[in-house]
């Protein structure tokens, strides 16, 4: 009976070439996709399950009061560590991880070679037992616990000695610590949310000498005693918080976040230093994406096999007039669709493996195809195709095996019956879901180009910042912009702590007396050409000065308009004002600029500063360059940073390209949107076009008859468009309020946003019409120009 | 064999009751041949239909081997004339996708007979009407004849007590028509009761009894002496 099936399945197949291949095809991507999200969950799923003690690692999260409401953040006080595993017995390790100058990255000099190394944290040895590595050289005890210690990755080993046994080697980081390298580890995982090339002992740095309460910059993990309670500790935490300072000092508070949620639930959740961060919402966002386009390859299935239900129809009439139960041609159905799915399971899962590069470079993700040969997969795999095949197969089953045999084999051509009300239904959905996503991509489109070309209120255009932290000492720094300044390309010449679309300092603006209030405000110690080179709108007073005399204890201040109103002050009365913002005691405005977009369009303006308070380094150097020779500027630039810092690496980046990473997770959005979108519609002008086919040929006899009695070619392809194009109507009636919905949503993610305006949707609509109208008109014209005289046949 | 008592069928068209069959009564006894006679909407597809267990009527009584039909579940019913009837179609309704032999074996496969016991009844029946050559052929590559006769060979695959023939000779030419109401008459005289739907007047006459039917009754019954 089976084997029975599956031969009549198979001919069915060969039979109606053109839809096969449109079931076929539409399953498959559909497949593909799903096959490919699925390996993405997968491996967001697989993150720091590596770990052996992964159950009892906790990070510590700091919950604070911020200008918008609740921040938290990953990096908590030097101090707590230490505090904690004295006081607190089930915490069994602590660890501290410092990423080398707070996220920035680390000039090495090894093998007497410069190297730019971006993955070097400080860290307490106890890590070592927290997340274990294992040693390619070396099987230290204690690798880091002395300070000017190292461990290095595998790769950061070959990279800088080549694949000799480094141990005993030193390193120099920044021109200023020598470390001895006392251990190689093999890589962390691609999956491991702890991203280290370089382990240096914490010991090596001036926070371990006096721990203290305030500075909040270092990532901290526990290893925690099986079987306690994480808000049992959390309690004790606490405890230790108010042993340490008065309630009214306690600007934060602390909790414990598995390891298992570091990934993916730490939306919201800033400074952290991992580079690998995931987002459960993005999982959510693209599941859905993928079941749509999934349903759209099922429901062009459906609709194909009821549309052929005339044909089919009379089959099983005569298979229930030779005896056929109901149950028997259900189940032949379903056969018919496994079979169908499971020829397009196969055909997706090659899709998809020849998708993988281009999936990876859209989405920025770094899959591979090895874990298709797993035992998950294969489970994966049969569950996926069991859930299609009900899907699909489902409304022919049911459908289709009711008719009496009778009704079946005589009845003619259904129209108006529920199966063509529920196939224009499902066609109504498809197009509803193409015309949502079309929409979707070009709001997201919109918004993308409003930010590349709002006016920040500084110029961005050929501005590069080289990276200067070798360069420590201070009188250097004369040197370096005088060197610069008189190359004929570089118009402005200065150097900065950060500049717009990196961030600063952070610290706090007190209104004349510290309890009319404070605003956070972002402090940047700065050159004084920096406005210069950013281009920045002076309102009153000057910048910075040019030269500040040494032991001079008087701060400069160059606050932006949101700061000098915070004060309530007009720029003009700004001018010589003292202020306090833990710059000294002797801190002056010197001279207002106009607002400025400092970070991202997601946030509006807060207060901001520039400064010449002794606090900071300045690490980069910033050049407005008027060369549009890029290639021969860097080159000549480089020379010369070569040599005035002799042993450092060239390490640069533009403005304006530093300021696209900002809208990264946006820009992969979009081209998610954007390649899903394609897919869907293809998916869905694969049904559309097989369904006029079926009504080209239902009606090949009406068309007949009209053209004998003189109807033109233009008039029958219209009449045989003019049902769908209704439909995509519909559609767009009920796409349109749900994309300004979604659209809205998605927008209110932005301080600065465009509006939803009634040209997307008018475009979003000519462009389903013009889809559609191209595919239908393909079938209709071939009906149309058909010889009546063979339609007209007796049958 | 069969006994049909004021069996009435309509549909509604306008708030009015057409009648499809009008009062019909009418007893088959096993063994006879009978040719039913009339012009086209006289009913008498009905009437196979409704004789076949294909299609209800709204009243009356149908009695098929002593089973009341009327008052039977659907289960039953489907049992019923899968055991007992087999069905030739004007249009032949073979299924095309599958080949002369596949398309014999279907009924055996929805009556779960074992696979060798279908072979040889298959083998066997191929034989009897010397298409054995055909086997492998689909539908589309027979004549009309050729199709009717693979028809008839589905139909009795299941050793049917009843043929139900719905003008079986309507698409074919004289001889082929000739061919297929000597088969016909071979059937009955090995046992098989028949009864035929046709419109022409020498295929009627192979019959032992012609009923002629008009707007669903019966107007005139002939029987031949046997």
């Amino acid at each position: 009976m089976l084997k029975n099936y599956l031969k009549v399945a198979w001919r069915n197949l060969k039979s109606d070439g053109t839809f096969s291949v449109i079931n076929i095809l539409g399953l498959s991507m559909g497949l593909a996709i799903s096959i490919l999200l699925f390996m993405f969950i997968v491996r967001e799923k697989s993150f720091d399950q590596m770990y052996a003690k992964k159950e009892n690692i906790y990070r510590v999260l700091l919950h604070r009061e911020g200008n918008h409401g609740e921040e938290t953040w990953a990096s908590v006080p030097a101090a707590l560590a230490p505090a904690v595993k004295q006081s607190i017995p089930e915490v069994e390790k602590t660890a501290r991880l410092l990423k080398h100058d707070f996220g920035g990255s680390a000039f090495i000099q090894a093998n007497e070679q410069d190297f730019v190394e971006t993955g070097l944290y400080w860290s307490d040895p106890e890590i070592l037992n927290i997340f274990e590595v294992d040693y390619v050289y070396g099987n230290p005890v204690s690798p880091i616990d002395r300070p000017n210690t190292t461990l290095l990755s595998k790769s950061a080993a070959t990279k800088y000695f080549g694949n000799r046994n480094p141990v005993g080697e030193t390193i120099i980081v920044d021109n200023d610590k020598t470390l001895e390298v006392t251990g190689v580890f093999e890589d962390l995982p691609e999956n491991s949310t702890f991203d280290a090339n370089v382990i240096a002992s914490f010991s090596t740095t001036n926070f371990s000498k006096n721990p203290s309460w305030g500075n909040a910059s270092f990532e901290t993990y526990f290893l925690l005693s099986p079987s306690t309670i994480p808000s049992d500790t959390e309690q004790k935490i606490q405890h230790i918080l108010d042993k340490e300072m008065a309630p009214e000092d306690q600007w934060y508070s602390f909790t414990l976040q598995p390891l298992a949620k570091i990934h993916l639930y730490s939306a919201g959740i800033t400074d952290s230093y991992s580079s690998r961060n995931g987002s459960i919402t993005e999982i959510r966002n693209l599941s859905l994406l993928a079941l749509i386009i999934m349903l759209t390859a099922c429901i062009n299935y459906m609709n194909l096999t009821t549309a052929r239900s005339q044909k089919r129809t009379k089959d099983v009439g005569i298979n229930k007039t030779l005896g056929a139960s109901r149950k028997a041609l259900i189940l032949r159905f379903y056969i018919e669709t496994g079979f169908i799915t499971f020829v397009a399971i196969l055909l997706g899962t090659i899709l998809s493996i020849l998708v993988i590069p281009v999936f990876n470079n859209i989405t920025g993700q770094n899959l591979n195809f090895n874990i298709i040969f797993s035992f998950q997969f294969f489970m994966a795999f049969i569950a996926i195709w069991i859930l299609t095949t009900l899907v699909a197969g489902s409304y022919p089953a049911l459908y289709l095996s009711r008719f009496t045999p009778r009704k079946a084999m005589y009845s003619s051509s259904s129209k108006g019956s529920i199966a063509s009300v529920i196939r224009q239904g499902l066609v109504v959905t498809q197009f509803s879901v193409s015309i949502i996503l079309i929409i979707s991509v070009l709001v997201i489109h919109n918004q993308m180009e409003f930010i590349r070309n709002k006016n920040l209120g500084y110029n961005p255009e050929n501005v590069i910042a080289i990276s200067t932290m070798a360069a420590h000492s201070g009188g250097n720094k004369n040197t370096i912009m005088n060197n610069f300044k008189v190359l004929p390309e570089v118009s402005e010449v200065s150097m900065a702590q950060g500049f717009p679309g990196v961030d600063v300092s952070g610290r706090s603006l007190y209104k004349d007396n510290a309890t009319n209030g404070s605003t956070n405000i972002k402090t940047n110690k700065a050159e004084a050409s920096t406005t210069e080179v950013l281009k920045l709108q002076m309102l009153a007073g000057q910048t910075l000065p040019a030269v500040k005399a040494e032991g001079d204890s008087l701060t400069d201040v160059v606050l932006n308009r949101q700061a000098v109103e915070f004060l309530g002050f007009t720029p003009e009365e700004a001018i010589g004002e003292k202020v306090n913002m833990q710059l000294g005691n002797n801190a002056y405005i010197r001279g207002v600029v106009e607002d400025f977009n400092f970070s991202s369009l997601h946030e509006p303006i807060g207060a901001y500063a520039f400064h010449n308070y002794n606090s900071e380094y300045e690490k980069f150097l910033l050049l407005r360059f008027n060369s549009s020779d890029i290639p021969a500027t860097l080159e000549k630039f480089e020379k010369v940073f070569k040599e005035t810092v002799p042993d450092s690496a060239f390490e640069y980046t533009f403005l304006d390209k530093n300021l696209e990473k900002l809208y990264a997770s946006e820009q992969q959005t979009a081209r998610i949107a954007m390649l899903f979108s394609i897919l869907a519609i293809f998916v869905a002008c694969l049904g559309l076009f097989g369904l006029a086919a079926f009504t080209a040929e239902q009606r090949t006899k009406e068309i007949g008859i009209r053209k004998v009695l003189g109807a033109s070619v233009v008039g029958i392809t219209r009449l045989l468009s003019a049902d769908f194009i209704k439909l995509v109507f519909i559609a767009l009636l009920i796409a349109f309020p749900l994309a300004y919905w979604i659209s809205e949503r998605w927008l209110e993610e932005f301080a600065y946003r465009i509006q939803v305006n009634w040209q997307t949707f008018i475009v979003a609509g000519v462009l389903a019409l013009l889809i559609t109208f191209a595919t239908v008109s393909f079938q209709a014209i071939r009906a149309a120009i058909a010889n009546p005289v063979k339609s007209l046949r007796t049958e | 064999m069969l006994e049909l008592n004021h069996i009435y069928k309509w549909v509604k068209a306008g708030g009015r009751r057409i009648f499809l069959l009008n009062d019909l009564s009418l007893k088959v006894e096993s063994g006879e041949f009978i040719s039913i006679m009339g012009p086209s909407g006289s009913g008498k597809s009905t009437l196979l239909n409704v004789i076949g267990m294909l299609d209800d009527f709204n009243e009356g009584e149908y009695y098929f081997l002593e089973e009341p039909v009327h008052t039977i579940k659907e289960k039953q019913r489907a049992n019923l004339y899968k055991e007992n009837i087999g069905f030739v179609f004007q249009a032949y309704h073979l299924i095309d996708e599958l080949t002369v032999y596949e398309n014999i074996e279907t009924p055996l496969l929805y009556k779960n007979v074992k696979s060798s016991e279908r072979k040889a009844l298959v083998a066997d029946i191929l034989d009897r009407f010397n298409i054995v050559g055909k086997k492998d052929l689909f539908p589309a590559q027979l004549s009309g004849g050729q199709q009717q006769l693979v028809g008839i060979a589905r139909a009795l695959i299941t050793k049917p007590k009843l043929i139900l023939a719905d003008e079986p000779t309507g698409n074919l030419n004289s001889k082929q028509g000739e061919e297929i109401m000597e088969l016909f008459k071979e059937l009955n005289e090995e046992g098989v009761t028949i009864i035929q739907a046709t419109h022409s007047e020498n295929n009627a006459e192979y019959g032992s009894r012609i009923i002629h039917l008009l707007d669903g009754s019966m107007v005139r019954e002939k029987s031949e002496t046997i």
